[in-house]
Parts: C-alpha cells; sequence; structure tokens
C-alpha cells in the first residue's frame, strides 16, 4: 500500500510539470492578456463562413499587432462574472460588466484605475462619443470604466398590428387590447424598471410636463427622473409586484433569448427588449427568408426609457499597460464599425468611419453631395446624431436624413432621437446599483411575480393526495391492529373445532 | 523487490476518489452553503436560509407549484406507461425489442431539442399561447415517459408465467389475476419509475420555461436563479437540501430504502 502511494504521489508530482513548462515557454517570449467578455461581443470569424466575407478577427489582429497572446474567456450573466472575480481574483486583466455591476465593483474597490495618459490621451479618450464621456463624467466613472456598446431599453412591435399611439406609454402592454401578444424580460431588474415607470406613470408626465412648460431646467428634469426610476422603497416594491402580476395574465410571457424568434415568426406582436436586440429582430424580419419581409418598429414610451452601457473595467492587479491598449485598440473607429457590424449593438465610440458606416446604413439621400432629398426630390426627415458624434471626427455636421417610414427602426434603436418634439436621451435614466439589501427585497418581489399565482385544482390536487396519504396510513394502522389481535381469534377458532 | 500487485482493494481507490471527489464534497458543501450566511465578507453559521424558506410566500408557493406538476407529471407518467409496458412484456411478438425501442427512442435525441421541437408543435396546435400548465404536464410527460417504461417493462418480464397460471387454476378470472398477483409482483418497477420520474419533474425547468414561456416557475428554476442572478449561493444550497429531504421522504414512503432483498429488487434497477 505505502508503494503504491509513493508511486502515486510521483504521479501527482510528475502531472503538472508539462503544464509548467508550457507556461515557462510562453510567457518569457510573449505577454499575456487575459480578458473576459459576454459571449459573442466582439468581432470574430466563425468557422464555417468564407473568408473572404468574413467578420475581422480582432483579437488576432491584436495579437498580431502588439506581439502579445490574448486569453480569451466569456460569461453569460453579470453575477457570474462577479462571482468568478471573488474566487480567481487576480485571474483577469479586463473585464466587460454592465452598468451597476461596474457601479458595485467600483463600490467595492475591485478596480485599478486607468492611467493619466489613457483618461488624457487614449483612443479612446478621443472616439468616445462626448455623449457618454459626460455621462461617465457626472457619474465618476471616468478613472475606472471605459464603455463599450450602449443602447436603450423600449417596444418592438408590429405596426401592422399594434397602434403606435398605445405604445406611447409603457402601460400600453398592460392594454387587454394586447392580450396574449406581448412578451417582458425574464430578468428582475429590466422588469422592475417597466414597473416602476407603469407606476409612476402619472408622476413622471406631470415631470415631463412640467418640464415643457419651462417650470424646470433640463438638469432638475433628468435628476428627479433618475431618482424617480431608481425608488426600491417598500411602498414602491410592492406597488410593482401589484402591478406585475396584473400585467402577468395579460402576457404571452416571459423571454430571455426567444423573444427576438417570436417576433420575427409573428407568435408576438410587441416585445420588451433592449435596443441591441430591437436591432436585430428588425434586420432579421426585414430579411425574413420566406420573402415575406415584415416590417417592425422600435418605440421608447413618453415617460422615461432605461439607458445602460455595458464597459471595460480592470481587476485589481490587473496587467494595466496591456488593458489600456486593448480598450484603445477597440476603440479605432474601424474596429468599433467592425464589432457593430458583427454584435448588432451601438458602440460607445464616435468617429468619421462609425458615422460614414452609419449614412452608409440609414442615409435615404439620393445625391450623396447633397443630401436630404429622396429620389423624387421630397425633402427627407432630419436626424441629428450631433449630440454623439460631434468632436470625434473632422465633420462639421453629423445628421442622417431618412424617411418617415424608417424613422422609428433601426436608427432610432441605436442612437436614440435627441430632437425637441421627441427627446429620448433627456428622459432616460441609468438604473443604479442596489445595495445589498435593496437587491434582495426586489428579488424576493420578483420571486412573487414569477411564483404566483397559484391555481385552485393545485390546492385540490395537493388537498386530495395529502387525503390519500392519510387514508393509507390508517389503513396501515388498522391492519396493524388486526394482525396482532389475529392469534387469539385463530386459537379460538382452533379450539372450538 | 517485492512485485508490485494490485488487489482488489486497491481497484476501489479510483471509485474511492471518484466518490469522494464528485459526491462527499459536493454534498459538504452544499450543506456548509445552506447552514451559512455572509454579512460583510465574513461567513456565519446560521438557520437564516431554513427559516427563510419556509417563511417566504415566493419560495412556499413553488414548492407547491413543483410538487403538483411533479404529481401530476408521475401518475400520467404511470398511468401511460404501465399498459404499454404490460402490452410489450405479454407480447409475444418476436420482435418486441424493436418495438420496446421506438417508446425509448426519444431519449436519444438531444432533449432541449425536443423540447424546442414541441413548443413549435405546441404552436401549430394552439396551445402554446394559453395552456401553460397543460403543455408544462404534457413537456415532462413526453420527456419521462421511457424512465416509466424501462424499469416496468424489466419487472413485468421478468415474472414467472406459473404464478399467473397458477392464480387462473385457481379460479381468479383474469381482473383478480391482475390486480391480486402481477400488480402486487410489479410494484418494485412502480415504485423505481415514480422515484426516475417524481424528482426530475420537479427541477427540470428548461420544460417548465420553455413550454409555459416562462409562466410557470419550479424549484429548480428557482435555484438557478440564486446560483446565477441573485448571487445568493447560501439560500440555492438550501433549496437544494430541501429538495433532497423530499426525495428522501418520498423514497422512505415508498420503501425504496428496504434492505429485503424481494421488496427492493426491483428499485434497485437503476
Amino acid at each position: 500500500m505505502k508503494r503504491f502511494l509513493s508511486v502515486f504521489a510521483a504521479f501527482l508530482l510528475l502531472l503538472p510539470l508539462p503544464l509548467t513548462l508550457a507556461a515557462c515557454s510562453s510567457s518569457s517570449e510573449k505577454q499575456v492578456l487575459r480578458v473576459y467578455n459576454w459571449e459573442d461581443y466582439i468581432s470574430q470569424p466563425s468557422a464555417d463562413e468564407d473568408p473572404e466575407d468574413a467578420a475581422p478577427d480582432l483579437i488576432a489582429e491584436f495579437e498580431k499587432e502588439y506581439g502579445v497572446t490574448v486569453e480569451y474567456s466569456t460569461f453569460g450573466t453579470n453575477e457570474n462574472m462577479y462571482n468568478e472575480l471573488k474566487i480567481n481574483a487576480a485571474g483577469y486583466d479586463l473585464v466587460c460588466p454592465s452598468d451597476y455591476m461596474i457601479m458595485k465593483m467600483i463600490n467595492e474597490d475591485m478596480v485599478e484605475p486607468f492611467s493619466d495618459e489613457f483618461v488624457q490621451n487614449g483612443t479612446y479618450s478621443s472616439y468616445a462619443s462626448p455623449y457618454i464621456k459626460e455621462l461617465f463624467e457626472e457619474n465618476g466613472w471616468t478613472r475606472y470604466a471605459a464603455a463599450y456598446m450602449w443602447g436603450t431599453m423600449g417596444f418592438v412591435y408590429n405596426p401592422a398590428f399594434v397602434d403606435a399611439e398605445d405604445l406611447s406609454s409603457w402601460a400600453g402592454i398592460w392594454d387587454s387590447k394586447y392580450a396574449k401578444k406581448s412578451t417582458i424580460k425574464d430578468s428582475v431588474r429590466d422588469s422592475y424598471f417597466l414597473g416602476v415607470a407603469y407606476v409612476y406613470r402619472d408622476e413622471l408626465t406631470q415631470l415631463a410636463d412640467d418640464y415643457a412648460a419651462g417650470k424646470l431646467d433640463a438638469d432638475t428634469y433628468r435628476k428627479t427622473l433618475e431618482t424617480i426610476m431608481n425608488r426600491t422603497d417598500e411602498d414602491t416594491r410592492s406597488r410593482v409586484k401589484d402591478a406585475l402580476l396584473e400585467l402577468k395574465p395579460n402576457l404571452y410571457g416571459f423571454e430571455v433569448d426567444s423573444g427576438k424568434q417570436d417576433m420575427i415568426t409573428g407568435k408576438i406582436t410587441i416585445n420588451f427588449a433592449w435596443s441591441g436586440d430591437a436591432v436585430y429582430s428588425m434586420d432579421e424580419a426585414e430579411a425574413s427568408e420566406t420573402g415575406n419581409p415584415v416590417y417592425l418598429n422600435y418605440a421608447i414610451p413618453k415617460e422615461c426609457t432605461n439607458i445602460w452601457f455595458d464597459g471595460w473595467v480592470m481587476p485589481k492587479g490587473a496587467n494595466t499597460e496591456l488593458a489600456e491598449k486593448f480598450i484603445d485598440f477597440l476603440s479605432r473607429p474601424e474596429n468599433a464599425v467592425a464589432n457593430m457590424n458583427f454584435i448588432g449593438y451601438t458602440s460607445a465610440v464616435g468617429g468619421d468611419a462609425v458615422f460614414d458606416e452609419m449614412v452608409n446604413w440609414y442615409d435615404e439621400s439620393a445625391d450623396s453631395e447633397n443630401r436630404g432629398y429622396d429620389e423624387d426630390g421630397n425633402a427627407l426627415e432630419k436626424y441629428d446624431l450631433n449630440y454623439f458624434f460631434r468632436g470625434t471626427g473632422n465633420y462639421d455636421d453629423y445628421t442622417i436624413y431618412i424617411s418617415e417610414d424608417n424613422l422609428h427602426r433601426q436608427l432610432y434603436a441605436q442612437y436614440p432621437s435627441s430632437s425637441e418634439s421627441d427627446n429620448v436621451i433627456l428622459r432616460s435614466a441609468i438604473m443604479k446599483n442596489f445595495t445589498n439589501e435593496e437587491t434582495a427585497a426586489v428579488n424576493e418581489m420578483w420571486e412573487e411575480v414569477k411564483g404566483l399565482p397559484i391555481p385552485v385544482w393545485a390546492y385540490i390536487v395537493i388537498a386530495v393526495i395529502a387525503a390519500g396519504i392519510v387514508v393509507i396510513a390508517l389503513t396501515y394502522v388498522y391492519k396493524g391492529k388486526r394482525k396482532n389481535a389475529a392469534p387469539k381469534k385463530g386459537y379460538h377458532r382452533v379450539s372450538s373445532k | 523487490m517485492q512485485r508490485f500487485h494490485f488487489s482488489r482493494k486497491q481497484l476501489c481507490i479510483p471509485y474511492g476518489l471518484f466518490l469522494a471527489l464528485f459526491v462527499v464534497i459536493p454534498m459538504l458543501l452544499i450543506l456548509f452553503y445552506a447552514f451559512t450566511k455572509e454579512t460583510d465578507g465574513n461567513l456565519s453559521f446560521s438557520f437564516s436560509n431554513f427559516i427563510g424558506f419556509f417563511t417566504s410566500r415566493a419560495k412556499l408557493s413553488t414548492l407547491l407549484m413543483s410538487i403538483t406538476i411533479a404529481i401530476i407529471s408521475t401518475a400520467l407518467c404511470l398511468l401511460i406507461a404501465y399498459p404499454i409496458a404490460y402490452i410489450l412484456a405479454r407480447s409475444s411478438f418476436r420482435k418486441k425489442n424493436v418495438l420496446l425501442m421506438i417508446f425509448i427512442l426519444p431519449m436519444w435525441i438531444n432533449f432541449v431539442l425536443r423540447i424546442t421541437a414541441l413548443r413549435e408543435l405546441l404552436d401549430l396546435i394552439g396551445l402554446l399561447e394559453s395552456q401553460n400548465y397543460l403543455n408544462t404536464l404534457i413537456g415532462m410527460v413526453y420527456d419521462f415517459l421511457p424512465f416509466m417504461i424501462l424499469p416496468l417493462y424489466t419487472t413485468l418480464e421478468k415474472i414467472d408465467k406459473s404464478y399467473l397460471e397458477a392464480a387462473a387454476d385457481l379460479g381468479g378470472n383474469k381482473f383478480t389475476v391482475f390486480t391480486k398477483v402481477t400488480f402486487p409482483l410489479s410494484m418494485p418497477g412502480v415504485i423505481s419509475g415514480i422515484t426516475m420520474v417524481f424528482m426530475p419533474s420537479m427541477t427540470n425547468y428548461v420544460v417548465s420555461d420553455t413550454l409555459s414561456n416562462f409562466n410557470i416557475t419550479i424549484l429548480g428554476k428557482l435555484i438557478d436563479e440564486y446560483f446565477t442572478t441573485y448571487d445568493n449561493w447560501h439560500m440555492g444550497s438550501m433549496i437544494s437540501i430541501i429538495l433532497l429531504l423530499i426525495i428522501f421522504l418520498t423514497m422512505l414512503a415508498t420503501g425504496g430504502f428496504k434492505d429485503n432483498e424481494k421488496e427492493a429488487r426491483g428499485t434497485n434497477l437503476w
């Protein structure tokens, strides 16, 4: 036995040897950057694609340019990523969580700050949209996070079956007119936002009216909006719970990923969606292979919307120098275009290359020199993107001209409108990170929404089963008694014979 | 130097290691998480998860829903599987193995694929939109039927025909023979089938999520939520422990732990 153990121990000692050797040889030659990102969240060619029109392989390009190795791994939820970082603290150089998780990580002192050079002169700092930069500056994240993709939340809907006017309020999907025709997210934070917006819709409308009437300045309006949308007190939670429980029977269901497909196949006509997914749904429905394209629209209700983003942060102990290089590499406008093509979400980076691509995708001007008119000479709608692009490139004006039919489609989802009549940017609020207690309470609320109500027949089934068990148990007891009494009886019978 | 021999004892070592690594240690970890709580990064022993489970309306409702769905799907499986298994076991058809294979064939196709296909089928019939409970039950039964058929078939086939002949000789009609001889002798298969179906149908949330459009929550889904989105492994582990207790109780009730070889024969099939 002893000998076997020693053989076994020797085997164990030998086991890691090739691994260590391999690690030594690679680290002595090349630096390693360990990136931890969402699934499908960077431009990568897929195996079965024709190499000619395959998506650019950004990771390989970065490796080649800087002579480094990138170890790329992916996660499925923010919480999974957070736990992995807790367990394997020094395992990653760059991660890409969502807004509230970035706040949590900054609060918990889990991230390295960027260098002055990166913040002031990096590629990211010169190309990132002024809108995003201001948002980050306001909230104090500039030092710790670099935005990657961003967007809004709204409804994708099929205008053939849905009146656009109904979706000018979040209350639209509570309408029994759309019974069993809409889905919301199976995600506590997104659905909570929807609930809060519904519960406080009157207050929010009043706020917007006050702003329109000039009683409030833009800053107060936005701040108040954000405060309302981040309420988590008990009263709010219970009202949201009631609202969502009221909504539940009116819904087709909840969804994680199937909403896009169900929208395309026509199972549902309204889908509460992230803007990036909305773009995907609209693209796919238009390109329907059955030869019967469907044109979907995207609506952002008048009350408010949730502005969300995913951004890069460097966990404590990261190789910050290389991580910053990677962010800067991804922030080159041409790489941002590659990512937007691949992912379908909107990059936080501007630049003329990105704008040119948007003109290429969406602008309907007949004459590229004198834009603004379609082939028949009719004036097109002006879609102003200066709030996003100004200062990131050399153009004087960033406006896209689009027909009215297409005004509420992909472009509207990719870059929310900032016009006076429909200022989405102004009515958007970031959903903050809740404290642990608030999170637990909101989760409990969501659990009740998901777990209730229990149908009456379920109680009946349980009652019948319970009664059955009692009856069987009683029969056993009764039989047992009879068995004990049996010998006496038998004795009597025998003796009487 | 003596030559190195493997004895039977040493051959067990890999299995011992396997058990320790993949059964004992994970179970201990689950127990550890279930009875601890985290406050400001410090772990402390606590019953709060246990108390939390039984004082939460949402969790008790989910438990009730899971048990109801599991009971109904198990009962439906039994009702459908018994006649099939009986006919298969009784039939003198030479190629009955082929017949049996047809019934368990779906088991060899990836189950997520089967459930996704079923969703489209239910949509085609028009059930998907409104019949959440019915759809979930259909999915569970469809998915777990083979697990009920197989143990039933095996026990029924093994029953010595001379018992049945003897019963008939003694004047029992077909019905009496079935209720007094065949069915009692097939009990081990029934119990085995029930344990095979009841437990997974309480936790298989892929079926309930896909076919009810996430309208029905069962305990498996709740565990998943606690581990992936609520980020509370302690409660997730506690729910797993409670599930385990329910399974233990059902096994106790159905006699799965009886050492008596005759009675436990069928339960150890799987």
